[in-house]
């Protein structure tokens, strides 16, 4: 205990450079926009003014703000629920007693592939592969599906759709990973003692594997969440960049790029963008995490102790 | 009544794995189609899709080329900024970490708590303050301002703290201090060789979301010959690439294949490492 006392001092050392980093490439930068925000900032002039709440008047006058704010939304929810089901579907599967599923490391392994792939590059293959003359629409006209071929990249749906699945097909398999760890984290004994008690399947699944999983379900949520919020890769590169066809899928990444990239250079509305939706990303994901998390400390260990 | 159950298992069965050959086909099929046509030349990939390699690899790349594609000089790149991205990360990682575990300094719980937010917060939108402040430094179009931020990387030090506190040996340590070896000279000759397979597993992913990151890049950089893969998949579809589609496909396979052969040799330490930050929470 006195050896300790007399070492603890070191720990600054030891983080220092991640504080000192974190100052530099992470708090100011964060400070930095919020200043930004309050001015008329562009790339083209040295001068500039202080305008306040100018710059966020506009935006939530602004019909393109609420849009893209909207779509990122529609593609993360449309997206985020589907991958939650067949990741829940697919671990209940792998770890059910019964049916004794054979080689469940290839298939999550198979499953979590796409994760790892480049999303640009991704975008860009499905770009190719839905163009008008791409093979998706050689096939399905050469099979006789349709009689004319769709022009894919012009329609919304079609691209939201797209961008949906992509999105999809990069995560479900490492959501599924997550939820199957947490599930075969719980201890068996607990499963017997119900066992003993009577208790179904589907109470068992309710009443023990629920409960016991849900910080793990939080953490898929929240940082879920925080990535979709932010999502810009496969929206921008799936067709021109600017979230065609009309406004689709616009994000709100691509609309602060669209600003900061615009002939000017707007930096200080691109800044209220980001600024915007970090507030409210993050105070989204704050209150998950603290108002879920308080909840299920107590049957966790009422079901300790009950066992 | 057991028969019965028993083939009721069975018929449960079949249609599990009928759904999981549905799954892995529609999970493997745009990264094979991507890596077959970029065999094929721009004709056969008009005439229709096909899941053989055809014989054209050579002559996709050598169209590439002469578009002044420079997938090389990209490549590079990338491997140069992923590589220092990933030791920096590791090594402050762990150095963050072994901090919080072994010391209890005053202000711990603190800054851990901040690690916990910091992984719940979008801090990617924050890029246009981080943009104008690293112009201001003289940064931007510098591969620093990619790689110095692996310093404080809140998920990583997360990873690392998890990983710490399962094989921290404090007699170890203890053992070190008896031996007059300074603080530093034990984290470097004692822990970091205990914790290899922990730090491999952080650099895999290190290295990866690195390797993938286009947004960052993208804002950052701007001379032409610093262009990351991820960069130049994105000039892949402009007007001079229009009727190339196999020479397109080539380089985005470019990009995708390296990933994929690093995932199958070490498929073991990501699929174990997916879960650990987030498990034993």
């Amino acid at each position: 205990m006195f050896k300790k006392l007399k070492y603890d001092h070191y720990g600054y050392l030891f983080v220092a450079p991640f504080i000192i980093g974190f100052l530099i490439f992470g708090l100011y930068p964060v400070l930095n926009t919020v200043f930004l925000s309050f001015t008329d900032r562009t790339l083209m002039s040295r001068t500039f003014n202080i305008t306040w709440f100018k710059n966020f008047q506009l935006l939530f006058a602004d019909k393109t703000f609420i849009t893209a704010v909207t779509n990122t939304w529609e593609l993360w929810l449309m997206n985020f629920i589907p991958q939650m089901g067949i990741a829940f579907l697919l671990s209940v599967f792998f770890t059910n007693l019964r049916l004794k599923i054979k080689g469940v490391g290839v298939w999550r392994m198979i499953f979590y592939m796409p994760n790892l792939m480049m999303a640009s590059a991704i975008a860009a293959l499905f770009f190719s592969l839905f163009s008008y003359y791409g093979p998706v629409n050689q096939f399905i006209v050469r099979s006789g599906f349709v009689a004319e071929a769709i022009d894919f990249i012009r329609k919304p749906s079609w691209m939201r759709g797209l961008v949906v699945f992509i999105q999809w097909w990069m995560w479900f398999g490492q959501t599924t990973i997550l939820l199957m760890a947490a599930m075969t984290a719980i201890p068996v004994s607990l499963y017997e003692a119900a066992l003993v008690d009577g208790a179904g399947s589907l109470q068992m699944f309710l009443h023990i594997t629920l409960p016991l999983i849900k910080p793990v379900m939080i953490y898929i949520l929240v940082t879920s969440l925080v990535g979709g919020m932010q999502m810009f890769d496969i929206p921008y590169l799936l067709t021109d960049g600017r979230g065609s066809p009309g406004n689709s899928i616009l994000t709100n990444t691509i609309n602060m790029y669209m600003k900061f990239h615009s002939s000017k250079g707007h930096i200080g509305a691109a800044s209220a963008v980001g600024l915007v939706v970090f507030l409210m990303t993050s105070i989204v994901a704050l209150l998950i995490f603290f108002l879920l998390r308080e909840k299920h400390d107590e049957p966790v260990k009422n079901g300790n102790r009950e066992k | 009544m057991n028969l019965s159950n028993h083939t009721l298992t069975n018929i449960q069965r079949f249609f599990v794995y009928l759904f999981l050959v549905v799954l892995v086909v529609i999970t493997l099929i745009p990264v094979w189609l991507l890596i077959v046509n970029a065999t094929r030349s721009t004709l056969e990939i008009q005439q229709g899709i096909s899941l053989l390699p055809s014989k054209y690899l050579m002559t996709n790349y050598r169209i590439l080329l002469s578009k002044g594609l420079d997938l090389p000089l990209g490549f590079m790149n990338s491997l140069t900024i992923a590589v220092l991205t990933t030791v920096i990360t590791v090594y402050f990682s762990m150095l963050t970490a072994y901090g919080l575990v072994v010391y209890n300094f005053k202000g711990r719980k603190t800054l851990y708590n901040l690690m916990l937010v910091l992984v719940m917060i979008p801090m990617q939108l924050s890029i246009i303050g981080f943009y104008q402040w690293m112009s201001k430094l003289g940064l931007t179009d510098s591969y620093a301002s990619l790689i110095l931020p692996g310093i404080a990387s809140a998920g990583s030090v997360f990873f690392a703290k998890q990983y710490l506190e399962s094989i921290m040996i404090q007699d170890l340590i203890d053992a070190g201090r008896i031996d007059g070896a300074s603080e530093l000279s034990i984290f470097h000759k004692i822990m970091l060789p205990i914790a290899v397979p922990g730090m491999f597993t952080l650099g895999i992913f290190a290295f990866v979301a690195s390797w993938n990151n286009f947004f960052n890049a993208f804002i950052l950089i701007t001379t032409r010959n610093k262009y990351t893969l991820p960069m130049l998949i994105q000039t892949l579809r402009g007007d001079v690439y229009r009727h190339e589609y196999g020479a397109i496909y080539l380089g985005l396979a470019a990009s995708v294949v390296p990933i994929i052969i690093i995932y199958f040799l070490f498929s073991r330490y990501i699929v174990n490492g997916i879960s650990m930050g987030a498990v034993k929470e």
